[in-house]
């Protein structure tokens, strides 16, 4: 078992990230590097400036939010928990200023964002069971979903012991401690974070993030790149 | 098929990817959020027409052939082989879009269906599967760009027959041309349609606004861009500027054709002219005074189909109002805006298709009924003349009891001498 914890929490970790990093660059530099399109792609009436407003487009989601209000209310809850825990696992490697300029405790969020990410990951997975939506959908939506969603439950899992319920044997200085030595290339399984009860939960935990990461380039979640781009090309 | 087929296929496959094409093929996150957007569902319900599921199928084969993840693990984004059976999905898909790109103002991404369908279309004149009449059509067009002089003439004679019925609605002075064609130096090409009505109207307005204009051998419609083939359509569309720069114009006008217009308009090569469509200068004629309208010519109320390639994809918006407050004391405007305007049903080489398609247009664009019907309009006015085929099947088939008009025609018989 202490290999499985090993090659899950080191050697994996490391493929993922390279995966995720080099897949996604090669990726962006061939797309962009593709000829533009002849003509023009944009959408009439034309509002300036345009970038200003693709930049809109992207982060607020208007389409959906006059079209499918329910789903934009989740959408936006979902990305912007998803940031925040994107915040939160920095802080988990070492103690940045700049994150706390508003003061907060680590691991951001009091277990909440895991809680909002879950249960909207939940709302996307069945409303994708559902008709018409169920008819456009292919094995990679549910896949991903369902990966993200046990990804987010085991970590939150943890979070939430700690946040809700006291457990205090894997705290903030114990992940600081791995995570560090991963990002110094001198990465390093202590004890305390490979023995107690709820180790299993981060290994899993890390077993689903190194999935996602690995499948990430290859995967529609690159609209997280080329979004901007296209609500560019349709503003014009 | 075959693998040489399928080859060469995909090679027409591939000419299409370029940067925009490979955003639109990489990023649908199937979400859902375009479900509404389409007329076709809008009017009949079924899943097959919803954008997304439109571009799926040509994205399964993109999956299948220029992804690797398609090769390693088919199944996981239902990568599908190309094959006969695809191709009948193909032009299912291609040829049920108009090509309206409403569902681009649905998408959060923004993703162009017509861009994608435009690779089902290049598929199917590949598999020589496509609409043959289409194909037939824009043949005709090139061979016509190709060998003027055996048609000059006849063309001519024609045009002369036209005069007498441009003079009856502009009054011209002796020695004056009615239609003037092949002139050079004038500083407007005049492109119009095989068909008087594209021809007469237009030509009294020009000659009421004193205009130093000339008319184009060739028709404006371009058959190309309907089946989908690039080089028809450039071969088509480069008659007109050959024309243009051999008058030495310094417009070109294209008539009441939306396609034409959006092909013409958009194209990347500066040229030595700039092009417009016929609504926009005549919107510049009223604005400098040079045209004047009786609004009591006009029955109210009027109300106005956009059509889809001269405004949502082509930005011809306010000039078509413009002149309606010259024409009209009542003009409604559907509702909800511009940019959710319904399509007509008729794009995408649909009403060129005649009988075939009828009972889909008509089935598929109830949704159009309804929105003009809710205006309480006794005219409906356009400025393309595939919408005004379709509108006006749309009128008798479901008895809106409208008048279907060209906002052109409107204008000429509204001139004040």
């Amino acid at each position: 078992m202490e290999t499985v914890y090993y090659i899950i929490m080191i050697p994996m970790v490391y493929v993922a990230f390279a995966v995720f990093f080099v897949g996604t660059g090669v990726r962006l530099v061939k797309i962009f590097r593709e000829p533009k399109n002849p003509t023009d792609l944009q959408i009439f009436p034309e509002k300036r400036p345009g970038w200003l407003l693709a930049v809109g487009d992207t982060f607020l989601l208007p389409t959906v939010r006059r079209h499918k209000p329910v789903l934009w209310v989740f959408l936006m809850l979902f990305h912007i928990s998803f940031l925040l825990l994107i915040i939160g696992h920095l802080e988990l490697i070492a103690d940045f200023r700049i994150i706390q300029i508003i003061p907060h405790e680590v691991f951001l969020g009091n277990g909440f964002i895991g809680l909002v990410l879950s249960i909207a990951l939940l709302y996307f997975l069945f409303r994708r069971l559902l008709s018409p939506v169920r008819e456009l959908s292919v094995p990679e939506d549910y896949y991903l979903l369902i990966l993200l969603f046990l990804t987010v439950i085991f970590g939150s899992q943890m979070d939430w012991a700690r946040a809700w319920y006291g457990y205090g044997e894997m705290a903030v200085d114990e992940y600081r401690g791995y995570l560090s030595s991963l990002v110094y290339l001198r990465p390093e399984l202590s004890e305390e974070i490979t023995l107690p009860g709820h180790s299993f939960m981060l290994v899993l935990h890390i077993f689903f993030a190194n999935l996602f990461l690995i499948f990430f380039p290859f995967s529609k979640i690159m609209h997280s790149f080329f979004s901007m781009a296209m609500n560019k090309l349709r503003r014009g | 098929m075959d693998q040489k087929t399928r080859d060469d296929l995909l090679k027409l496959f591939q000419s299409k990817l370029n940067q925009a094409m490979r955003f639109y093929l990489e990023t649908c996150s199937r979400c859902g959020v375009c479900v509404e957007a389409c007329h076709v569902y809008a009017s009949m319900g079924q899943v097959k027409n919803i954008s997304a599921y439109r571009h799926e199928i040509v994205r399964r084969i993109y999956k299948k052939y220029f992804k690797s993840r398609g090769k390693l693990w088919p199944s996981l984004g239902e990568a599908k082989e190309l094959s006969e059976m695809a191709l009948e999905e193909l032009y299912e898909a291609a040829y049920t879009c108009t090509g309206c790109r409403r569902c681009m103002v649905y998408c959060p991404h923004g993703i162009d269906t017509q861009m994608i369908m435009s690779i089902a279309k290049l598929l199917l004149v590949g598999a020589e599967s496509e609409p043959e009449i289409l194909t037939m059509l824009a043949d005709t067009s090139i061979e016509k760009g190709k060998s003027l002089d055996l048609f000059k003439e006849n063309f001519l004679t024609g045009i002369k027959k036209l005069e007498a019925e441009v003079v009856k609605k502009w009054k011209m002075d002796a020695g004056e041309t009615a239609i003037p064609v092949d002139v050079k130096g004038a500083d407007l090409l005049y492109v119009a349609l095989a068909g008087a009505h594209s021809i007469i109207p237009a030509a009294a307005i020009f000659n009421a606004a004193r205009e130093n204009w000339t008319l184009s051998f060739f028709e404006a419609v371009n058959f190309g861009a309907f089946v989908g083939d690039p080089t028809r359509t450039k071969l088509i569309m480069d008659r007109i500027i050959n024309e243009a720069k051999r008058l030495g114009v310094k417009e070109v006008c294209v008539c009441e054709c939306g396609t034409a217009y959006r092909v013409l308009k958009q194209m990347k090569e500066k040229q030595p002219f700039s092009v417009s469509s016929i609504t926009e200068v005549h919107a510049r004629y009223l604005r400098e005074g040079r045209i004047k309208l009786d609004k009591s010519k006009t029955k109210s109320p009027v109300t106005y189909h956009d059509p889809c390639q001269i405004a949502r994809n082509a930005g011809v918006i306010d000039e078509p109002r413009y002149i309606l407050q010259h024409l009209t004391d009542d003009f409604r405007d559907m509702t909800p805006d511009i940019r959710y305007n319904w399509c007509c049903g008729g794009g995408g080489g649909l009403v060129a298709l005649g009988d075939e398609t009828l009972d889909f247009r008509m089935k598929s664009a109830k949704v159009k009924v309804d929105q003009v019907n809710e205006t309480g309009a006794k005219i409906l006015a356009t400025a393309c003349e595939n919408c005004h085929t379709q509108l006006s099947n749309l009128n008798d088939h479901y008895q809106m009891g409208v008048d279907v008009r060209f906002l052109s025609s409107m204008i000429a018989d509204a001139l004040i001498q």
